[in-house]
């Protein structure tokens, strides 16, 4: 059964616990920031800040909504960075987590490309090149960082102590999402980000403003692959394509516009 | 639920009981893979925290109190995590507790961990005039210490005030403590300042 | 705490004003929101910045800094007014029948008894306190008569109408009507209401007014005693309870016991006859005192010497406290000086003066985990250490997991905490620096000195054979309190004695070290959650003071036959026969001497059992500046004060040289309030933290916020670069732009408030401006706080 992660934006206190804890558990240094006028350094992910709080002030009439958003890989169901990949280093596993074998990885960088929530980030690698970095949601195939391969949350949802993060069966979470909404009329939106956007994701989000408001892309699957189709030489990049998505073009599930 | 099993349990929800509220028992309990319900996979040899040795402790920052689980390998910090059977933070923990290895063991850019180079180690002496800090022992630190004490309070002491009180007190020396000790060394120090007829005590409390 | 963190989850209502869990207790906010879910708490936020936890409120209500008397009394107002309070519980737990002598008056904002004694202007208490039949106390049941507590609080509240508390506060008024009829509404029985505070409520020149005020409003609501309820103080640091609990304060000794002072206790039988009253839980001080006294000099204590009451130092009748150490350290007065794990160069108010006071000292001791600025305060930029004098001895400490001990959190729970991991280099725990420093100190005084006796004989053998470390079980045995015949510990604060047959280091924390019989551990160790209640009580985890109850004045839970007024959130109930009880009881429940159950009539006429009278004060004769809170403004304010032509509250605390600098009142060179907080990425001076790389890549740098309104009119963009001055300095740092702050209405002329962390200083990792450069040296006369919250500053782009 797949995995996922429901997060309640309802719930979030905006404390970034979640970032230290996955530098905590993944061994990753501190970043060298500066002043940030809205509180929330590192202004963007990097190779060792794999997840971040962003912060958004959300003004309606009079009233003032502060918002505070937690973004990592969304582990797609059907990533578009496993489907730019060159080298087969990207994987989506069974279980949810999409992870990616750093002995393989050539450093293409397709992957950024591809990936509508432009999550993937490098490192130098052994040889020269880059190396992709990025949340595997605490699972490690060789086993030292492995967290949900031995039935715990990932290290973020842990920390959380705002109970915003819940970590489960992702069509279990789906219904605790629909529940939640149902439970709090005019709590929230009526829409689970990533139920269906992007052909669906492992992180789901619920939230009580617009998730166009709070930055989320509502993008196709196909337009990820698309940008990472765009630096191939066409032929190659054409050939690709029909080999592996001959007839699924039509399917594509496009990111649908929510429901708030 | 015995202790290991409620834990592991917390652990695989993230949260506690208390955030799946809205599903039911039935629910809850497929929500928990068959591995979980028993017992974690034995570790691989490859695993973080394989070696490390789990210690209790209460977060050392604001007033409520965590608890945290410190994992250590030999003198070194290898993991913070909150401590899920403490019943006010339930596992979870803000960013200055999930931070506390920072204050011993940092991860450096090769995201190996090694002892915090900005803690100061050393007994230090500043001179009269002095530009740079000195390295000492304790021994001498303590003594030159005790000497100073001893000549500042003889020097300044009040057996008695202008109405024959008996006050034993010194004035020229003052001591502002921390809320960062523990009950113990508070007592300790209180006491002894006391009994050296101090009276200028201060700590955070006031501030 | 009057309660506990968990307990905020059984509140119906919770007010949350001068604190911001969500940035500062974010284990009390997810208790908040814990409560939010399960049962609907409303939560409302007052603060003068939008915080993360307004963020979550149900109504956020702005009010100016340093107005929160106002805002309070408006509520009692409201309450009074639109009869919401808890009759019964006021008419039997408070003293709000009580009579006070006919002589009290409130005029121009002054009370009666007021008269300049000494250049100070000081009240003579006379006619503040009740009136009485011999030692009877005078009371109507009926709080009718005109002099009854009741009639004078409310003739007091009426003039803090809603519109005039609004036009003090800036609070728009359909706001401020919310607050007022959602909080009001848990007057009624079976309803909780809870109120958070923290430094917003206390960093004032009248702080404790402003706590007696949060009190006042829950006795009048019923919400002192109950699950769900209370006034809950979070607390900054991790043992800010426990060191006050120690008496790392130069006006008490451990466990509250008012320090010995030469003016009014000569001798061991004056300060027994004179602070002990004859009535309530205190009328036992006698063998607190004694059982201190035992425990420090042991056998050389006797009935004959006053238990070498004359070794213990003796006040001077003057403050001791922060400010005015720093006073006399600038005069000269000081020559030696511990910083003792504190960093006043950061934390303390004009911390730029009390920088250049070090350098008057000779000798300066500091222990600490980093070089804090305090320590480096020789090499500060602008000073020139060739001239300063000072020497200075840095002792490298052990951190928090790098030793063992017990720490007490804001809910007065002491937890044990084990050791992880050695301290680094030559690094010491406390505890080890104490013992050797004090061996040392003995050592010097072996070969004579100045009155050796207190020193040479005070019970100090914590040696523990094989470790280098004093034995902890020893210090924390003593502190318990022991039988001294047999050394076996104590298992509650009713066994000690004041015949010296007793030692007790710490009287309310008796019982932490007695071994619990069913899990075999010491009180302090424990780690059992149960919790049969289901309130969140959790009795075998840990040990909480006084003898394990968690919720304190829980008589009150019940009304005087012993009914809770909440039969889902019951602490103690009397079921005809006998008292069932999910918490400890907070009152004599059964007879100590046969055993025998006490009926809910004696109880319930003295339900607050520390207080000689028995009852919450709603009129309080024990504070220096009033009986009652009154609105003044703070001693930098924009405006005149519109209630009294005080316009200060006329005892605050002012100081002397380079700490006197203050701002005139709506002074045109610094027109805009400047208040202080914190964040969640650092803690308190950011000595650990802004060493501690995660949090600094978190938050980096100093910066002070400031309203886009403000901002525009000043040319100031987000980042840049710009310098807050006050009377006392001016600090740059990086502009803050967002919408967490807004000009407010004060009585019709729209003020600007900025705002500005304190965590950063010249040191460390992360470093920056100190905004304590800015803040001003005066205090509230009861507690000698100083007043951060609320100062006047003018910000100009660098």
């Amino acid at each position: 059964m797949p995995k996922g992660v429901l997060v309640d934006l309802t719930k979030c206190i905006g404390c970034r616990s979640c970032q230290v804890a996955c530098k905590q558990w993944n061994d990753l240094p501190a970043e060298t920031e500066y002043f940030a006028n809205t509180w929330d350094t590192p202004i963007d992910t990097t190779d060792n800040t794999w997840t971040r709080v962003k912060y958004y002030f959300i003004q309606e009439g009079k009233e003032v909504k502060w918002r505070f958003v937690k973004r990592q890989c969304m582990h797609c169901l059907r990533p578009a960075c496993v489907a730019v990949c060159t080298s087969g280093a990207l994987i989506k596993t069974p279980d949810g987590p999409v992870i990616f074998d750093a002995r393989k990885c050539t450093g293409c960088t397709y992957c950024f490309s591809a990936c509508p929530f432009g999550m993937p980030r490098y490192t130098s690698g052994n040889w020269g090149g880059v190396v992709l970095q990025k949340c595997r949601f605490c699972f490690d195939t060789q086993g030292t960082y492995d967290r949900i391969g031995r039935g715990q949350a990932p290290a973020c949802v842990r920390a959380c102590p705002a109970g915003a993060l819940l970590f489960g069966e992702r069509d279990l979470l789906l219904k605790e999402a629909r529940a939640r909404i149902a439970a709090a009329p005019g709590g929230y939106v009526n829409h689970i980000y990533g139920e269906t956007e992007l052909g669906g994701t492992s992180w789901l989000y619920l939230a009580d403003v617009s998730f166009h408001d709070l930055g989320f892309p509502f993008v196709s699957f196909l337009s990820g692959v698309a940008a990472a189709a765009t630096r191939w030489t066409p032929v190659a990049a054409g050939m690709w394509f029909v080999s592996k998505y001959r007839g699924e073009a039509a399917e594509d599930v496009t990111g649908r516009e929510g429901g708030e | 639920m015995d202790k290991v099993n409620r834990r592991e349990f917390l652990k695989y929800l993230g949260l506690g009981m208390a955030a799946l509220a809205l599903l039911d028992e039935a629910e809850l309990a497929t929500a928990l893979p068959a591995a979980e319900k028993s017992t974690t996979p034995a570790a691989p040899a490859s695993y973080k925290l394989r070696r490390a040795k789990e210690t209790r402790s209460i977060c050392p920052y604001c007033g409520c109190g965590c608890g945290i689980i410190l994992f250590s390998e030999g003198n070194r910090v290898v993991y913070v995590e909150g401590d899920p059977d403490h019943p006010i933070n339930e596992g979870t923990a803000c960013p200055k507790g999930i931070a506390l290895s920072d204050v011993n063991t940092v991860v450096n850019r090769s995201r190996k961990r090694t002892a915090s180079s900005a803690r100061f180690t050393k007994v230090l002496y500043r001179r009269p005039g002095g530009q740079y800090w000195e390295e000492k022992d304790w021994d001498w630190a303590l003594r030159e210490i005790a000497k100073r004490v001893k000549k500042t309070r003889d020097s300044t002491f009040e057996e008695k005030d202008e109405n024959g009180v008996v006050v034993n007190r010194t004035q020229a020396i003052a001591h502002l403590g921390s809320a960062s000790l523990d009950n113990e060394e508070n007592y300790l120090l209180h006491k002894m300042l006391r009994g050296l007829g101090v009276i200028n005590i201060d700590h955070h409390a006031r501030l | 705490m009057t309660n506990h963190f968990i307990d905020y989850k059984n509140s119906d209502v919770v007010l949350v004003i001068g604190a911001n869990p969500a940035e500062c207790h974010p284990q009390a906010m997810k208790w908040i929101m814990r409560g939010k879910a399960a049962r609907g708490t409303k939560l409302l936020v007052v603060d003068p910045r939008f915080t993360k936890t307004a963020a979550k409120a149900d109504v956020y209500a702005p009010l100016r800094p340093g107005t929160d008397i106002p805002f309070l009394l408006g509520m009692m107002n409201y309450a009074i007014q639109h009869n919401l309070y808890h009759h019964d519980y006021v008419v039997n737990y408070t003293n709000a029948s009580y009579l006070v002598d006919k002589g009290f008056k409130i005029e121009d904002g002054l009370f009666s008894g007021g008269g300049w004694k000494d250049g100070k202007f000081t009240y003579d208490t006379k006619t503040w306190q009740y009136q009485k039949d011999g030692d009877v106390i005078k009371k109507d049941p009926t709080l009718k008569d005109p002099n009854c507590v009741f009639q004078i609080l409310k003739k007091h509240l009426s003039r803090y109408d809603i519109k005039t508390v609004c036009k003090i506060t800036g609070t728009p008024e359909d706001l401020y009507r919310k607050v007022c009829e959602t909080f009001c509404a848990t007057g009624r029985p079976g309803r909780a209401g809870n109120i958070i505070y923290a430094m917003g409520i206390t960093q004032h020149t009248y702080g404790a007014q402003n706590v007696r005020a949060t009190a006042m409003l829950q006795l009048l609501l019923g919400n002192i005693g109950i699950a769900g309820g209370g006034v809950n103080a979070q607390r900054g640091e991790s043992n800010v309870q426990g060191s006050t609990d120690m008496a790392m304060l130069y006006h008490l000794l451990p466990g509250y016991l008012g320090m010995v002072d030469a003016t009014k206790h000569p001798t061991l039988k004056d300060y027994i006859e004179k602070e002990t009253p004859k009535t309530g839980y205190w009328s036992n001080k006698p063998k607190f005192l004694i059982g201190l006294l035992k425990a420090w000099y042991g056998a050389k204590a006797t009935k004959e010497n006053d238990f070498c009451y004359d070794w213990l130092p003796k006040l001077d009748g003057k403050d001791h406290s922060h400010m005015a150490i720093f006073e006399m350290m600038a005069e000269g007065k000081i020559k030696g000086f511990f910083a003792w794990g504190q960093n006043p160069g950061v934390g303390g108010p004009s911390a730029a003066a009390e920088l250049k006071a070090m350098e008057n000292l000779e000798w300066m001791v500091v222990v600490d985990l980093f070089e804090t600025e305090t320590a480096a305060f020789w090499k500060r930029p602008g000073a020139n250490a060739k001239e300063i004098k000072t020497e200075v001895f840095f002792l490298p400490a052990a951190f928090s997991y790098e030793k063992e001990g017990t720490v007490t959190n804001s809910g007065r729970w002491l937890q044990y905490r084990w050791k992880a991991v050695e301290p680094p280099g030559e690094a010491k725990s406390d505890l080890w620096i104490a013992d050797r420093l004090f061996k040392a100190i003995r050592k010097e005084y072996r070969r004579g000195g100045e009155f050796p006796d207190p020193i040479l004989n005070l019970n100090w053998s914590y040696d523990k054979p094989g470790s280098e470390e004093p034995d902890i079980d020893k210090v924390a045995l003593e502190i318990n309190g022991y039988t001294v015949a047999d050394g076996k510990a104590l298992a509650s604060f009713a066994k000690l004695a004041d015949d010296g047959s007793t030692a007790c280091g710490c009287w309310i924390h008796c019982g932490y070290w007695a071994v619990d019989p069913d899990l075999k551990v010491v009180a302090a160790k424990r780690r059992d959650r149960t919790d049969k209640s289901g309130l969140g009580l959790y009795p075998k985890w840990s040990f909480a003071w006084p003898v394990n109850r968690r919720i304190v004045y829980n008589r009150c839970s019940c009304d005087p036959s012993g009914r809770p007024w909440d039969p889902s959130r019951i602490l103690v109930a009397w079921d005809g026969r006998k008292w069932v009880a999910n918490d400890v009881p907070d009152f004599g429940a059964t007879n100590p001497q046969t055993g025998a159950q006490v009926p809910p009539e004696k109880s319930a006429a003295a339900p607050f059992i520390m207080q000689p009278e028995g009852v919450g004060r709603l009129f309080a004769a024990g504070l220096k500046d009033g009986p009652l809170p009154e609105h003044y403004e703070p001693v930098e304010s924009p405006v005149r004060n519109i209630m009294s032509s005080q316009q200060n509250n006329p005892l605050t605390t002012r100081r002397k040289g380079d700490f006197a600098k203050v701002a005139t009142a709506a002074s045109p060179e610094y027109p805009y309030i400047l208040t202080t907080h914190r964040l969640i990425e650092h803690y308190q001076s950011g000595a650990v933290t802004r060493n501690c790389p995660w949090l600094v890549e978190l938050m980096p740098d100093m910066f002070v916020e400031l309203s886009p309104q403000l901002a525009a009119k000043l040319g100031i963009k987000a980042g840049d670069a710009v310098v807050v001055s006050t009377t006392r300095g001016a600090i740059r740092c990086k502009a803050c732009v967002l919408p967490t702050l807004r000009p407010l209405k004060v009585n019709g002329r729209e003020v600007e408030i900025v705002a500005m962390p304190w965590h950063w200083g010249y040191q460390g990792l992360g470093s920056g401006s100190s905004a304590n450069y800015l803040t001003a040296s005066v205090g509230d006369p009861n507690a000698n706080i100083p007043e951060y919250k609320a100062l006047l500053c003018n910000v100009r782009k660098a």
